[in-house]
């Protein structure tokens, strides 16, 4: 039971540091919008970070890809999707749990074919169940975490996108775009060998949704870091400043979310970034090196901003990237704002409390048969019944 | 409606007495089993099945739709794909209610009919029963009392559209079938003339 009366005072400071941040930030964001508007041009600006973009991983800005101004605002085509596939993939997982009845973990995929030809959907979901001990401890004999068990999801999610996009392909000429929610650039520190057989075996995956003729696509909702704001504030120092002044961003308070949100027009999009990482580099090396643009999903004035990632040599693709802009248009103009198929996808993917409890009874009584009368530890039998209240 | 053979898969049994069961499950539209539908669940280890009859079937809160009713309009083409995805593909939540008739041993032929020797488990599932099985079941208007007895379901709506539906498959001898069902009525409920009067008019359009 939480005691509010003992911490109203925290309560009551926590609402003024807020109102006082707020004025913060919105001189920042006025800062941010000037920034913005009066950037160099692309070619410049490339050239002044090229010494920040060679200490990789040590500056986490953006790098402008096109000519395009960077404060370019590209309208949303007029044309409706047409001739056009789009696969969303998620995915979902029961995590190990030691007080369980017994110890297992599951990861499931959902996807949804969404095809522009007047069709109900297609459906689609997978499912891995790991109870080998093998599995489950790690090789210093902790339990796997959520780190661990994240990297399989995502690779078993691009995997699955690569099997659908190469069966929809052999279907139709339509073109393919296969969206995941969340980054297309692998986003887990590459340490350790799993962790690099991972990696590797995620670039096989997108290589595969390349190969079938498809365009993978990463759509991150809400997304945070500030690479763009990193950017403009490289912008505005003397070379000679560049490496002993990158760190002391004034717009650090911000993200680029809150730039785009107050700057980008409904519909629009911006101009190509990428990001100068190692793991970008390793992307690279498969030629997948991962692009992105912000784009504004709100139907009207609000903030339904996404960076939507895709590989370098899908973003060349004129014809592929205005399809892809008028689709999420289409797709999110359905839900306020989030693309349709990957809310469907989630649907699909998601493991409910009530299949968690369905599976676990399943597997209760298999092990009844078997023999062996397994129960949840007394921890986990006590919260589940004051979880109750 | 969904095929007399189609087997559907009930996600939990939420609550279940010896009268009957409610199960919660997520299916599609065109799965959703029909007012009177005769269901099949093994009871007792599955050495026995209970048939029931669907007596009630509820939608629950589904905050998604309600989300899409705001922004998709039926009709327009720009979303015909996300309006077939709901109707066709869309698990809806909902909650079934069975009402119990009969059950029957596996090894025994015959069914008894009226409340069970116990309700169903968990994660069981309910199988529409086929054709023929309805014949059986229904070959007896014995099947009725359970219903009547009943008082926690619509028994004089269910019972009259049970028996409309089971004729469907009396070819010929139809009326023949109603009738005797008639009389039992008319022996099991002579003290209540209003209700048996109200079941035999429904029988009778």
């Amino acid at each position: 039971m939480l005691h509010l009366e003992r911490i109203r005072g925290d309560i009551v400071a926590l609402g003024r540091r807020a109102a006082l941040e707020q004025a913060r930030r919105q001189e920042a964001l006025e800062l941010a919008h000037q920034w913005w508007l009066s950037a160099s041009d692309t070619e410049h600006l490339r050239r002044h970070v090229q010494p920040l973009t060679l200490a990789l991983d040590r500056w986490d800005g953006a790098v402008p890809c096109t000519g395009t101004p960077i404060s370019a605002q590209i309208p949303c085509p007029d044309s409706a999707p047409n001739d056009l596939t789009v696969i969303g993939a998620d995915g979902s997982q029961i995590f190990p749990d030691r007080h369980a009845l017994v110890l297992y973990y599951l990861l499931q995929v959902g996807a949804v074919i969404f095809r522009y030809t007047g069709e109900a959907p297609d459906t689609h979901t997978r499912e891995w169940l790991h109870y080998d001990e093998r599995e489950l401890y790690d090789r210093n004999g902790y339990l796997i975490g959520s780190d661990t068990l994240g990297m399989e999801r995502t690779v078993k999610e691009m995997e699955v996108l690569a099997d659908i996009t190469a069966q929809e392909r052999k279907r139709s000429p339509a073109r393919v775009l296969s969206l995941t929610d969340g980054p297309l650039l692998w986003p887990y520190l590459e340490r350790g060998h799993s962790a690099s057989a991972a990696l590797q075996a995620y670039l096989s995956a997108l290589r595969g949704v390349q190969q079938s003729g498809g365009v993978a696509v990463g759509y991150v909702d809400r997304p945070g870091g500030r690479p763009l704001l990193e950017l403009l504030w490289a912008d505005q120092l003397a070379p000679e400043d560049l490496a002993s002044k990158a760190g002391d961003n004034p717009l650090s308070v911000l993200t680029d979310y809150d730039l785009m949100a107050h700057s980008l027009a409904p519909g629009a999009r911006t101009t190509w970034f990428t990001r100068p990482t190692a793991t970008n580099q390793r992307h690279a090396g498969e030629g997948q090196e991962v692009w992105f643009y912000y784009l504004n999903l709100s139907l009207g004035p609000g903030d339904a901003i996404a960076r939507i990632e895709v590989p370098a040599w899908a973003a060349a693709d004129e014809t592929a990237m205005t399809a892809l802009h008028g689709a999420l248009r289409h797709q999110a103009s359905v839900l306020n704002g989030y693309p349709y198929v990957l809310a469907r996808a989630h649907e699909e993917a998601l493991v409910t409390t009530q299949d968690k409890t369905a599976l676990e009874a399943a597997i209760q009584r298999e092990l009844a048969e078997s023999g062996i009368f397994a129960q949840p530890s007394e921890k986990a039998r006590q919260k589940l019944l004051l979880g109750r209240r | 409606m969904v095929p007399e053979t189609h087997i559907i898969t009930i996600g939990n049994v939420l609550r279940a007495d010896i009268r009957g069961f409610v199960v919660a499950s997520r299916i599609p539209e065109p799965e959703v089993p029909t007012f009177g539908t005769f269901v099949r669940a093994p009871i007792q280890q599955g050495s026995a099945d209970l048939v029931g009859l669907v007596y009630d079937i509820r939608l629950q809160d589904d905050p998604f739709l309600r989300n899409l009713a705001a922004t998709v309009t039926p009709g327009d083409p720009r979303f015909d794909e996300v309006i077939r995805d709901q109707r066709e593909n869309r698990a809806v939540p909902v909650e079934i209610s069975v009402a119990s008739v009969g059950y029957r041993y596996c090894d025994d032929p015959n069914y008894a009919y009226g409340l069970p020797p116990q309700p169903p488990m968990v994660l069981h599932q309910i199988v529409v029963c086929p054709p023929d099985e309805v014949r059986v079941i229904t070959s007896s208007p014995d099947f009725m009392r359970a219903l009547i007895d009943n008082q926690d379901i619509p028994a004089d709506e269910l019972i009259p559209t049970t028996l409309l539906r089971a004729a469907n498959l009396y070819p010929g001898s139809a009326a023949e079938f109603l009738l005797e069902a008639g009389r039992y009525l008319a022996r099991y409920l002579g003290r209540d003339p209003v209700r048996l009067e109200k079941i035999l008019l429904r029988i009778a359009h």
